[in-house]
């Protein structure tokens, strides 16, 4: 008797559920947009891995040598990136710090205290965007970064400076301006986008 | 949410900082804090007037500054017309010689790529960068 009360009970809709299960006065249309949300989540998502893993690899071609590396993916030779990967070494900050002072903006000291700081921040941001570890941090330090990356080298470009942005080590050695500044823009809008949805994630 | 915010910065540029003044104390031999280019491999007005014939001048500005005034016995070599003037410079180039790389003024960056470009690309030793540049050499010229 005990049991058949449990049962019924339990087949009952609770109090706050509607006889469909999903709770009273909630907007059917809410639920039609649900998949549009978790796509749209996903679609974030991805652009977090992908803006991290940016910041990352920008910091690592300032931390180690990759040039080797790097045209052995380019061509594909898995042998020899297994047998320069063994021989992987730091960089020398020199080689960024001369593209900072390319700039013309700051005193070399300064130059080369950045150079061997800046890499490491990225990388940190970079990771804390993959990670979704101290997120709104790292997405804040990195929309500032690009933000005066991208002032420098236009400024930079107005004083008829010839610079090498250094953004990508020696990889973006040969970068012309415009490839450059539409890259940083790209990711700039690509950061101000995901502040715009970490923050209607949280309005949700 | 603004002192999570300021939080989560702090945290990461201290975390940040840990292995970059590793890497700045790895590299305290190599790289110079005062100048782009190490003191090895400047050297004063003086000095290299004092190597008299054993120095090589070499005039790392434009072609029409060149053109208008420059070191008695200087060779251009700009990157500019980098792989057309280089075989001209390797004809007087001998490996005793010393050579002292200008360009104008102190923040130039010519003649330290220049330098650079003739240690690595062109494996030469003994290749220096003057201190001060052109702007230098005129002062002690009156």
């Amino acid at each position: 008797m005990a049991q058949d009360k449990e049962m019924k009970r339990t087949l009952e809709p609770g109090p706050h559920l509607s006889p469909l299960g999903a709770p009273p006065g909630r907007d059917p249309r809410e639920d039609a947009q649900r998949p549009v949300r978790v796509l749209s989540r996903i679609v974030w998502r991805i652009v977090d891995v992908i803006v991290g893993g940016i910041f990352i690899f920008a910091g690592l071609t300032k931390i180690f040598d990759l040039d080797r590396l790097i045209a052995d993916v380019r061509h594909i030779r898995l042998g020899n990136f297994l047998l320069d990967l063994q021989h992987l070494q730091f960089a020398s900050p020199m080689g960024f710090a001369n593209d900072i002072d390319n700039y013309k903006i700051l005193p070399w000291t300064i130059g080369v205290g950045l150079a061997s700081y800046l890499p490491w921040l990225e990388i940190f941001c970079g990771l804390a965007l993959i990670l979704r570890r101290l997120y709104l941090g790292g997405l804040s330090i990195l929309t500032a970064l690009i933000s005066v990356f991208i002032v420098a080298a236009i400024a930079a470009k107005v004083r008829g400076l010839d610079i090498t942005c250094g953004c990508f080590g020696h990889v973006s050695q040969n970068w012309n301006f415009p490839a450059h500044v539409a890259l940083d823009l790209a990711i700039l809008g690509a950061l101000v986008g995901l502040f715009v949805s970490s923050r209607s994630k949280k309005a949700l | 949410m603004k002192s999570l915010l300021v939080r989560q910065v702090l945290i990461l540029a201290a975390l940040g900082l840990v292995p970059g003044i590793g890497q700045a104390i790895y590299f305290r031999d190599k790289v110079s804090w005062r100048s782009p280019v190490p003191a090895s491999e400047m050297v004063t007005v003086t000095q290299a007037r004092a190597w008299g014939e054993n120095a090589i001048w070499v005039d790392a500005r434009p072609d029409n500054e060149f053109a208008r005034d420059h070191v008695p016995g200087a060779l251009p070599l700009n990157e500019d017309r980098w792989s057309e003037l280089l075989p001209q410079f390797l004809a007087v180039w001998s490996p005793e010689k010393r050579v002292v790389v200008y360009c104008s003024s102190v923040s130039c960056n010519a003649s330290r790529e220049v330098a650079r470009r003739l240690r690595n690309e062109a494996q030469l030793p003994n290749v220096f960068v003057l201190e001060g540049g052109w702007e230098e050499w005129l002062k002690t010229r009156k």
